[in-house]
């Protein structure tokens, strides 16, 4: 009697919940949905463009390509059209993955990579830290802590690799113009729509085989998951009926020997002693409160005894002459009007936070466990590369250039944060908190200010029609420290001029790289 | 180096609303059930601390958040829609923040955080043997009241998710006062919102919403009525179990992705006073004893309750 009552109610609330259950629930994309894509150009004289490390687009040396009446030739492209004719839902969808323009999923995996290393070591038992090394990089802890500085770093080389490798295979291309099978061959169905560009050397070989032996030296536990990765999607470019295995092998040998070009500078560019022991730490911190009076200490429990790669400042640089030319001047001194006028402003955000700079702090926060602030414009070279259709070249060109100025960017803020060793908000402000992490490291300039302003710059060069869009991002990053209550407004303000200088210098070498 | 989880907030607020007529407390997990027009007003203040977490499953210190601590009032309503037939409601406050000095220096939140409803069914109420064995279910609905920042682990104030739970509900209790109970349900938990469109879950996720893993979660309970049923005492345990998500990773913040179970026994006391008529009070104290991606955390609660007719 009385149970009807209650069943027709439950009754309603299932079906109700139910409906909201299965309503709700938004797609959770973990890649770019991108397809393969017409280019929007195809640059015929792409091997006439300046390499960055390479002398010349001819450095690398390649055999000359089988004639495409030679049997050698038609034995492959028999081999090509039994493998490409009889594809299982796998190898589909390795074409359908990596399609026409495999940069944009190296720089994903890329990206990944960083997320997945980009955690900061704790403390042992006893309180010490131990840091990651790169002779035993299983740790524990890890190697590496793709931090900022680490992360924007292996971006720039992976960038230069595949765009050095790509101007070599451009002149290949051009210079012995094969066809690609499905013209030499009119039953091979072709997987992607045809760009009309000469097929020996593979730039997908290129990109494969120089993304996995930078990633690799970067990311030293990856080397298996990378391999995999080359593996998949150098058959896919025969699966898609792209490539014949001589395309591919001689694509290989370029993507190969411009790693092994890119990793011998980076193994002597200085990255490996940025991380410099306490003694060398404590004598720069000395020097900085000799010189100004005043120096920034990390407050973690424990606290840790090195700042992070205080000597990040003197690794090479891609574009600028030396870091001084770039260096800001000096910071308003505590005690100062302006200075006295920032902790007004700091305490004003922290004390009223609306939802929007909360917002904003988040967003771009790009803290730990992130692919970090250059992975993020990073990321946007990927869309705005997919919406403006580029080639595989162009495509490299932009990263190239835009991580290039992102870890000069990087280097020139280093400097800024050692040599001046400005204290925190927390450092400074009694009883003050902030909704950011604070980092371990100086506050003047805001590294986020620097590698956001010097990747607009680049990206507003690369994309003009863009391009107030990208220094808009770039002004709400640097202020987005603000809000967080971990940077002073001077160390966005100054760190944002900063990073358009630095990538003024980049910007010369790109206007006369012959691209545009 | 997160929260307790807020199912449990949602859990406990129902758990202690009693009025004088002994014969009907009200929780979404209890068995008892409020005659119609009958209604139960409740004011419970929880407090909850953790120095301790687990990260995955290794439990861990963290100088730099130290003590999290955790303050909550929980106003709640419990309504005899029927006989058969009970609609709860709460709405709870949650503060948190870590102790002085923390290493960090990050501000706490606080707001309020979920609004619960749920409507709970008696099914079977019958004498067997020496005693009374009922079954009860439960399906309840909780959905953020405010947009707190559920990406702000240790110091977020829930998980910013909907949810809908079912539970179902077995007690047998002895003419003399002693009781059993236990209660299985299962949480089904939507997406949060972070402000960041980006994070690491196992890959890349190029999305500001994550995926709050569902749970499953278990309570039993021992207790009996005594000094003329106007205390009760209850021994409890509450254990939950997400079914899927990724763990913490090392020295790294939590976030709504994670796998999170723990389990947690308590006590609880409870007593009606004869006048005025209606008033109750309750304490409670629970710790968790076991756990993964959570907080090691010890609580404790008083409330007040208030049984009118309606």
């Amino acid at each position: 009697m009385k149970y009807k009552s209650i069943i027709q109610p439950f009754l309603v609330g299932i079906v109700f919940c139910s409906m909201f259950v299965f309503s709700c629930e938004k797609d959770l994309p973990t890649q770019a949905k991108y397809t393969d894509y017409l280019f929007s150009s195809i640059d015929e004289n792409g091997g006439n463009w300046k390499p960055v490390l390479l002398d010349s687009s001819s450095q690398i040396v390649i055999p000359v390509p089988a004639d495409i009446t030679s049997s050698d030739y038609l034995d492959e492209l028999a081999s090509l059209k039994s493998e490409a004719s009889n594809l299982s839902g796998e190898q589909q969808g390795a074409i359908d993955y990596w399609t026409n323009n495999p940069i944009l999923r190296w720089n994903e995996i890329a990206l990944e990579l960083v997320a997945k290393y980009n955690l900061i070591p704790g403390p042992n038992e006893d309180g010490t830290y131990t840091l990651p090394n790169p002779a035993n990089p299983d740790g524990p802890p890890s190697f590496p802590f793709s931090h900022p500085p680490y992360a924007v770093r292996a971006l720039a080389y992976l960038g230069v690799a595949q765009f050095d490798g790509l101007i070599t295979a451009w002149h290949y291309k051009y210079t012995y113009n094969r066809p690609s099978p499905s013209q030499t061959d009119m039953t091979i169905p072709a997987a992607y729509v045809d760009n009309g560009i000469p097929s020996y050397p593979s730039d997908g070989a290129v990109i494969a085989a120089s993304s996995r032996d930078i990633l690799s030296a970067m990311f030293p536990l990856e080397k298996d998951y990378l391999a995999e990765r080359a593996a998949e999607q150098m058959s896919s470019l025969k699966w898609s009926g792209l490539n014949v295995d001589s395309d591919i092998e001689a694509g290989e040998i370029i993507g190969k020997e411009i790693a092994k070009i890119a990793l011998a500078r980076a193994s002597s560019d200085g990255m490996s002693k940025a991380q410099c022991p306490k003694p060398v730490s404590d004598s720069i911190k000395a020097a900085a409160f000799d010189r100004f009076g005043w120096q920034w200490d990390n407050i973690e429990v424990p606290p840790r005894p090195v700042g992070l790669t205080p000597l990040f400042s003197k690794v090479k640089m891609w574009c600028v002459p030396n870091v001084e030319v770039v260096r800001p001047p000096v910071p308003p001194a505590p005690g100062s009007a302006e200075y006295e006028e920032d902790i007004k402003l700091l305490k004003h955000y922290a004390d009223n936070m609306k939802d929007e700079w909360r917002a904003i702090a988040n967003f771009w926060q790009d803290g730990l466990g992130t692919y970090t602030p250059p992975g993020h414009w990073n990321r946007f070279c990927k869309e705005y590369s997919i919406k403006y259709k580029l080639n595989p070249l162009r495509t490299a060109r932009v990263f190239a250039y835009l991580n290039m100025a992102m870890m000069d960017g990087g280097i020139s803020c280093w400097d800024a944060k050692y040599y001046y060793h400005y204290p925190r908000p927390i450092n400074q402000i009694e009883g003050f908190k902030t909704i950011a992490g604070t980092p371990n490291f100086p506050s003047y300039t805001s590294g986020h200010s620097v590698f956001s302003a010097a990747g607009a710059e680049v990206m507003t060069y690369m994309f003009p029609e863009e391009g107030s869009l990208f220094r808009d991002y770039a002004l709400e990053a640097a202020i987005s420290r603000v809000y967080g209550g971990i940077h002073w407004s001077f160390d966005a303000t100054v760190g944002t001029t900063q990073g358009i200088n630095v990538a003024n210098y980049t910007l010369d070498v790109a206007k006369s790289d012959g691209a545009d | 180096m997160k929260n307790r989880n807020t199912i449990f907030t949602f859990f406990i607020s129902f758990f202690f609303c009693l009025g004088i007529n002994i014969s009907h407390a009200q929780t979404p997990s209890d068995a008892i059930m409020m005659n119609q027009r009958e209604s139960c007003l409740a004011v419970i203040y929880e407090h909850s601390w953790f120095d301790e977490y687990w990260e995955g499953t290794y439990l861990r210190t963290n100088g730099t958040i130290e003590t999290v601590k955790r303050d909550m009032v929980m106003p709640m309503i419990a309504i005899g829609v029927f006989d058969q037939l009970n609609l709860l409601v709460a709405a709870p406050y949650v503060k948190t923040e870590s102790t002085e000095p923390n290493g960090g220096y990050f501000a706490g939140a606080k707001g309020f955080q979920d609004l619960s409803l749920a409507l709970k069914g008696q099914i079977i109420n019958k004498q067997l043997n020496i005693g009374t064995l009922s079954l009860l279910a439960t399906v309840g609905f909780s959905t953020p009241m405010t947009n707190y920042l559920s990406d702000y682990r240790p110091y977020s104030i829930g998980f910013g998710a909907n949810e809908f739970s079912f539970r179902g509900i077995a007690q047998y209790k002895m003419e003399k006062g002693f009781y059993v109970r236990g209660a299985l349900a299962y949480l089904h938990r939507g997406q949060t919102e972070a402000e960041r469109d980006y994070y690491y879950n196992n890959g890349s996720y190029y999305t500001a919403w994550m995926d709050v893993p569902s749970a499953w979660n278990y309570n039993a309970v021992a207790g009996v009525w005594l000094l003329n049923n106007s205390l009760k005492l209850e021994a409890n345990y509450l254990g939950i179990k997400s079914t899927s998500g990724d763990d913490v990773r090392p020295y790294n913040a939590a976030q709504p992705t994670n796998k999170v179970s723990f389990d947690q026994v308590g006590i609880s006391a409870q007593y009606y006073l004869n006048k005025p008529q209606g008033i109750g009070a309750l304490a409670y104290f629970s710790h968790t004893i076991n756990g993964r991606n959570t907080g090691k955390a010890s609580m404790f609660g008083v409330g007040l309750t208030y049984q009118l007719k309606i």
